[in-house]
């Protein structure tokens, strides 16, 4: 029994996996990466209810002239609305308030609500020609999530939990943390489901540090415990389940034995993960002044730093209130102020610690707004409704060609006019980045290879570097 | 090593075309050359006959090419075929390429030997295996008694079975398990998975809906052994049996428990497809195991269903009346109304009295008659008269409008969307614009709700936001300007346009639905105005306004809109009939004698009673047809948008060729048919899952050529007959199971059969493996004696960690219960689809979004966190050592046994209670020194803590319960 049980603690510790991912033994339907990574790791900055690309990234001067009139039908070509504007009488044109310059070398344009940002153009990629089939919050997010608009399917990050294992045996793969921006307060809500593992076993399911108690479920002992008291239970269950090891020979109870035991080691590492105090102040500077709020966007970028230095895979932020419908100029500034100097800081703190190079950054929404007012357009006030036929998103590091600008879209950022890149290409495009080619990480499911991007996608090799 | 024996081919053997064959052609080749026309490449199929004939002179050449441009599969997909398939090919084609159709398309006959462990050892032999001994008779208890009613038994009662050496005594254990109503819940668990079943709606903001009668439904069925057959026929197609009880129809909420959604914006056609697809892949994933989804954005790759199939039987579940955006809380129709057992009886008692009221009433019809002419004839004078029952609010003075003015009432009559009221008013309109009365924004179409007059037409709106969330109904009609109009305009808190009616002086008016998409609340914090609303203002004059808070009925709405006052009809020489029930209601609400008006007011007080007593009964979605049929088109690449040629309904050619199926009661009966070779395979082979782990057929979802070729195919076909002939009886099928050899071995596995078999396919030992997720808490709540053990209810909210739903969805957060909600089955917690009940998602519960029918079991971290740490693991644990001392005696070793009893039904081993009992000295040692910290840990849970047992000991004991409740042996089936 001893060389099974010592077989299956080598076969698990060898393979360096951690909590979620423990165990590829079972794994991957091949093996990965299939040729060197640029990227080790992946921090998703996912810019939940949809970011306006009008009022942040993409400039049309054209459109100031237009304020007020009609939308062409020639621009609008009868594409579906959602059910919002569906039947609103006019589309009148609204183009931004804020003012636009270029910046850095690469002379990319920002308005002036991403300040800190715009410090970091040369590093950032462009990518103003992406597009989506989802019209609505619910499909769109499962859809970048998983790759189809219907739930059911596993989230990006379980695919490369499952795909690549994680390179700490203390921590899981697949991390995620939401935090609520201060634009829309009643912006949509997110679900368990969008960090799932599909149809993957659910150890490859992505764990949701939570900002509200403790950062892991059930991860503090309960009080009248110490940790003496801890070991000494984890200790004494141990042999006990080893003799039920030796009596039964199934080597489950190896596994649960040595599960315990990660347990317990998360219960030391993961306070250690979100013990901010080993930060220095100039290190929390960089994240402006809300990074000392747990459950702020800025805590969260700051963790995920930590979890990246501590090699989890896949990090992914959930910031919510993006859904400007109304009232867009009152709620834009304080939502794009959550998220400007923590997403820059973050940037330059992986930089200074030498991991933007193999870190990949990636920050965008799940589709883009309309040109068109939604609701009643007037001289300091407008809303926009959603537009998945075009929108921005950014990458940086990790192996993507920075300072550039991919694709364009028309005088009204209504349709593409270079360079599409579909949500597939881009779930490709990071796939290939951490070496991993989207064809061949499938996994077979009621009699079919599933893959991330299901039959579609193409490397965006415009990107990298 | 992790190579399955079960895959290996039997030596020497031919090669078995539906075993070995086709497994490698579909996987490999039947994405390009399969039944999928569309992508078919090189007009080569390798699915038919026909087709592989005429591929093979070169099939072993393409498969076996080292050239990149002629290997087969293409380079490009991925590896070529393994050399041992390679094998296989050659093989079969030297054996003269035998061809079969799919075997789970033919239909099951019972082999000559037709016994489960004749058949197992069979195989076993083959493979130079054997039967281990058999577990010891606590160990198959503990088994059989999870298994069958996902509780352990009491010490009592398995001390009881164990004093009992008579041979059928297990036997009639087993009896006794399937007898008890906690069979049914067991049973139900996995039923839930397959059924998609939640208590929300699963989209945006995921809210409230109620199908817990159908899931009490589901219980019962089991419980009272409802054959399989009945039970398929009563979910899919209830509705269409002739006069379906109302029990039929609740059952039909399977195909109802889907997810909805209700989110602003959406384009509802869209959704009506997701919907019906939903139910044809619920449909056909749990009664034909065949995942005929893969057809619906084009011909299935591997089976033989084309893309018009998968929408010819999508046309069997696009014919409700529904809508694509459903209510964002609550049911949306269709729905039943489905009274629990005691308010069925309830139900009775007051529909009896209304009715016995109302015949009361109108019996006395001729002595009303009577008497109200005698009275008429000695009036005095009157006041006028108009129904008062239950209003709201009156103003019945006439007040003049200008088309500025307007009138703020303040906080009356705060109105929402699930409310029954009545809007009334005499009005003098001299403009065709203006608002009359409402309790909404003052800007144009601001939130709230309101009668208005525009371009002369009486127009109602009910407005969260407008377009998307609102509803709005105007009469086809215009209202006279400068004569006195009756405008009543009355709900039913339908949340529905055809749930308002508009009454002009009294007579009902036609509308005309404007907007039909209400979805929330529409009660504001604005006044009550009259005159005024939405920007708008009344010229002319009002009067009589009146608010009820019911709907008021068309005879009330009818007397409320005479024109004439009591008096002058009482002074008429001719009355109409409404005035004549005016005068008659009159004279019964305050001038007849006292036992007339008690009748009267018995009847009104009745039928209130009844009304208002239903709107409290719990509903449940159902199945309902519409009178006209909705069309139903191929949809390009899967797209609502994309309609293609319509098709009419239809079962798959390759599953019932010629079978003449026109509805969903037909389909319903031809699924548990004997023309129908898969229902009854798939069935038992998920009871078989249940019991061994594993399905016969791994792939319990599907039987398809992707599917996994059956470990023990007579065995699987000699089940399904037998349950066919049983009539479909599911006690008894699941009695057969646990009577066999194969399920009563020992689990002990050696490391020469672990490395033969490790996932125990061949069944050379018992089941072992994890409990599933609410086997693992009911267990800890039983043996702790936390466990309420009540029937059915509304779903109830345990333990949950403070803050999970709020953190997602913003909203409200999760409030859990108080008493007995939180010690309940699990299988009646409330089930969140956008957060599930994370102790039973680190459990690997299904997730409820879509049909699952597979049991997913994985072994981490999380699981140990929350045994060891999670409340109720922790007060189960508590309690369980307050259940040791008090039960167990006096000395350590008595009280050990006794923890052992409850959990594992045998004593500890020696060597199990040195550690033990080191444990306990060690805690009890370390709470002595502290003992706030055993208080501590004894404040955890809501129950309360027995206050004659010492602290230090009783939690020194807690530790050791609590880890008698993490023993992999606990949480293990063994």
């Amino acid at each position: 029994m001893n060389h099974l049980t010592r077989r299956h603690f080598f076969g698990r510790s060898a393979s360096g996996l951690g909590i979620a991912a423990l165990g590829s033994l079972m794994g991957a339907e091949g093996t990965f990466p299939n040729f060197p990574a640029k990227a080790k790791r992946v921090i998703y900055l996912f810019q939940s209810g949809a970011p306006s690309q009008h009022d942040l990234f993409d400039w049309k001067p054209k459109l100031a002239q237009l304020q007020g009139q009609e939308l062409p039908d020639s621009i609008r070509q009868g594409q579906r609305l959602t059910g919002m504007t569906a039947t609103q009488a006019s589309f009148p044109i609204a183009p931004t308030i804020y003012d636009f310059k270029q910046h850095g070398q690469s002379g990319a344009w920002m308005s002036n609500l991403l300040p800190h940002l715009a410090k970091k153009a040369d590093q950032l990629t462009f990518v103003k020609s992406m597009h989506t089939e989802a019209i609505n919050h619910d499909p769109a997010i499962t859809f970048f999530q998983t790759g189809f608009q219907l739930a059911g399917r596993p989230s990006i990050g379980s695919w490369l939990a499952y795909g690549l294992g994680s390179d700490n045996k203390d921590l899981p793969a697949f991390v995620v943390m939401v935090s609520q921006g201060t634009g829309n307060l009643a912006d949509q809500p997110l679900y368990d489901r969008l960090w799932g593992s599909g149809f993957l076993p659910t150890r490859y399911q992505g764990v949701k540090f939570r900002s509200i108690g403790d950062p892991v479920l059930h991860i503090q002992d309960p009080e009248g415990l110490d940790r003496a008291g801890r070991r000494r239970f984890v200790d004494d269950l141990a042999k006990l389940n080893e003799m039920k090891l030796e009596d039964y020979g199934d080597p489950e109870i190896g596994t649960r034995i040595a599960q315990y035991e990660m347990a317990f080691r998360m219960q030391s590492s993961v306070p250690d993960l979100v013990d901010m105090k080993q930060e220095s102040q100039a290190t929390l500077d960089l994240y402006g002044p809300e990074v000392s709020k747990p459950g702020t966007f800025a805590y969260n970028c700051l963790l995920a730093r930590r979890l990246a230095e501590r090699g989890v895979r896949f990090i992914q932020l959930f910031h919510r209130g993006w859904d400007q419908h109304n009232t867009l100029p009152k709620q834009l500034p304080n939502q794009c102020r959550d998220v400007d100097q923590p997403s820059a800081g973050l940037l330059e703190d992986l930089a200074q610690r030498g991991l933007l190079d193999d870190t990949l950054v990636v920050w965008g929404g799940e589709f883009g707004r309309t040109v068109y007012c939604q609701g009643k357009l007037t001289a300091d006030n407008y809303g926009r409704d959603h537009h998945p036929r075009c929108f921005t998103m950014w990458m940086a590091g990790g192996g993507t060609k920075p300072g550039i600008t991919h694709g364009a879209t028309d005088d009204f950022s209504y349709n593409i006019t270079a360079d599409p890149v579909h949500v597939h290409d881009l779930h490709a495009t990071i796939l290939h980045l951490l070496g991993v080619d989207h064809k061949r990480l499938t996994f077979k499911y009621q009699g079919r290879h599933f893959r991330l991007t299901d039959v579609h996608g193409e490397v965006v090799r415009a990107v990298l570097s | 090593m992790l190579c399955l024996v079960t895959l290996l081919p039997v030596v020497a053997a031919a090669a078995d075309f539906n075993r070995e064959i086709r497994p490698i052609l579909s996987d490999r080749c039947y994405s390009c050359h399969g039944p999928d026309e569309a992508n078919r490449k090189a007009k080569l199929r390798l699915d038919t006959e026909a087709g592989a004939k005429a591929a093979l002179p070169h099939l072993l050449e393409r498969v076996t090419s080292e050239k990149k441009g002629l290997r087969m599969p293409p380079v490009s997909t991925g590896p070529g075929l393994t050399a041992r398939q390679v094998d296989l090919l050659k093989q079969w084609i030297s054996e003269g390429a035998r061809w079969e159709k799919h075997w789970s398309f033919l239909p099951p006959v019972r082999p000559a030997v037709a016994d489960i462990d004749t058949l197992v050892e069979a195989r076993l032999k083959r493979e130079g295996l054997s039967f281990s001994p058999a577990a010891s008779q606590a160990t198959l208890l503990r088994r059989v008694s999870l298994d069958l009613t996902g509780l352990p038994p009491t010490p009592e009662a398995a001390a009881a079975f164990l004093a009992d050496s008579a041979p059928e005594a297990y036997e009639r254990f087993v009896d006794r398990l399937l007898a008890s109503p906690r069979y049914g819940e067991r049973m139900a668990m996995r039923w839930l998975d397959a059924a998609r079943y939640a208590d929300t709606n699963g989209y945006q903001t995921d809210a409230e809906r109620s199908m817990w009668r159908w899931r009490d439904w589901v219980i019962e069925a089991f419980n009272k052994n409802m054959p399989f057959n009945q039970f398929t026929v009563e979910q899919l197609a209830g509705d269409l049996l002739p006069n379906p009880t109302r029990d039929q129809l609740i059952a039909t909420g399977f195909n109802r428990n889907h997810r909805a959604n209700g989110e602003g914006g959406i384009i509802g056609e869209e959704f009506l497809v997701e919907y019906a697809i939903d139910r044809v892949e619920a449909t056909s994933t749990v009664w034909l195991g065949l995942t005929l989804g893969c057809a619906r954005c084009h011909d299935h790759k591997y089976d033989p269903f084309t893309q018009r199939e998968f929408y010819s039987m999508f046309a069997f579940f696009n014919n409700l009346p529904e809508k694509g955006k459903v209510f964002k809380y609550g049911n949306s129709p269709p729905l039943v109304t489905a009274p629990t057992r005691d308010q069925e009886s309830r139900w009775a008692v007051l529909t009896s009295a209304a009715e016995t009221a109302e015949r009361q009433f109108h019996s006395l019809q001729p002595e009303i008659a009577k008497r109200r002419v005698a009275w008429e004839k000695t009036a005095g004078p009157v006041t006028d008269w108009v129904p008062r029952r239950k209003l709201l609010w009156e103003s019945a003075a006439a007040r003049q409008f200008n088309g500025k003015r307007s009138e703020d009432l303040g906080d009356v009559a705060p109105l929402g969307y699930y409310d029954k009221f009545t809007l009334a008013a005499w009005v003098k309109p001299t403009s065709p614009e203006g608002a009359i009365l409402t309790r909404a924004g003052d800007k144009e179409e601001e939130a709230g709700y309101g009668v208005y007059l525009r371009q002369g037409k009486v127009q109602v709106n009910f407005i969260l936001r407008w377009l998307d969330d609102c509803l709005r109904v105007e009469s086809t009609d215009t209202l006279p300007l400068g004569k006195w109009s009756h405008v009543a305009v009355t709900y039913d808190g339908s949340r529905e346009a055809k749930g308002i009616r508009l009454f002009v002086d009294g007579k009902e008016a036609k509308l005309k639905t404007i907007v039909d998409d209400l979805n929330q609340d529409f009660a504001t914090k604005d006044p009550l105005r009259i005159g005024a609303g939405h920007g708008l203002r009344f010229t002319g004059e009002i009067s009589g306004v009146r608010i009820y808070r019911d709907t008021l009925t068309p005879e009330e709405a009818g007397a409320l809109g005479s024109s004439r006052k009591l008096a002058e009809i009482l002074s008429a020489s001719a009355r109409t009939s409404d005035e004549l029930r005016k005068v008659e209601w009159a004279y019964l609400d305050a001038h007849a004698p006292a036992d007339l008006q008690q009748t009267w007011q018995a009847y009104w007080r009745t039928r209130d009673e009844l009304r208002e007593y239903t709107a409290t009964l719990p509903t449940v979605m159902i199945m309902q047809e519409r009178p006209d049929v909705r069309e139903a088109h191929i949809l390009r690449r899967g797209a609502y948008d994309q309609p293609g040629e319509i098709v009419t309904r239809a079962l798959p050619a390759a599953l019932a060729p010629g079978a003449k199926i026109g509805n969903r009661l037909q389909l319903a009966q031809w699924l548990v048919s004997r023309e129908n070779p898969l229902t009854a395979r798939v069935t038992v082979n998920r009871l078989w899952q249940m019991l061994f782990g594993v399905g016969i057929v791994k792939t319990v979802e599907d039987f398809g050529s992707q599917g996994e070729w059956p470990t023990h195919p007579e065995l699987l076909d000699a089940l399904a007959v037998d349950f066919m002939d049983s009539g479909w009886n599911v006690k008894q099928m699941l009695k057969q199971l646990v009577m066999s050899r194969a399920y009563r071995q020992s689990a002990r596995v050696s490391p020469e059969l672990l490395a033969k078999d490790p996932e125990n396919r061949l069944y050379a030992r018992g089941p072992r493996f994890r409990w599933p997720a609410e086997v693992v808490r009911d267990q800890a709540l039983q043996v702790s004696g936390l466990l309420v053990e009540k029937l059915g209810g509304p779903s109830v909210k345990p333990y949950q960690p403070a803050g999970l739903w709020k953190e997602l969805s913003g909203g409200t957060d999760y409030e859990r219960d108080q008493g007995e909600g939180l010690y309940r089955r699990s299988l009646y917690t409330y089930w969140k689809r956008a957060v599930p009940p994370p102790g039973m998602m680190t459990f690997d519960a299904a997730g409820r979004e879509a049909c699952v029918v597979r049991e997913n079991r994985t072994n981490t971290p999380l699981q140990a966190l929350a045994l060891m740490n999670d409340e109720a693991y922790l007060e189960a644990a508590r309690k369980m050592a307050e259940r040791i001392l008090t039960e167990g005696g006096v000395t350590e070793e008595s009280r050990l046994g006794r923890g052992f009893a409850l959990a594992l039904l045998r004593p500890p081993s020696a060597r199990e209670s040195i550690v033990l009992l080191a444990s306990l000295h060690h805690y009890r040692d370390r709470f002595e020194t502290d003992p706030g910290a055993a208080a501590k840990l004894l404040a955890l849970g809501d129950s309360k803590v027995a206050v004659d047992l010492k602290k230090p000991e009783l939690a020194a004991w807690t530790m050791l319960a609590s880890m008698i409740l993490n023993l992999d042996e606990t949480v293990t089936k063994e």
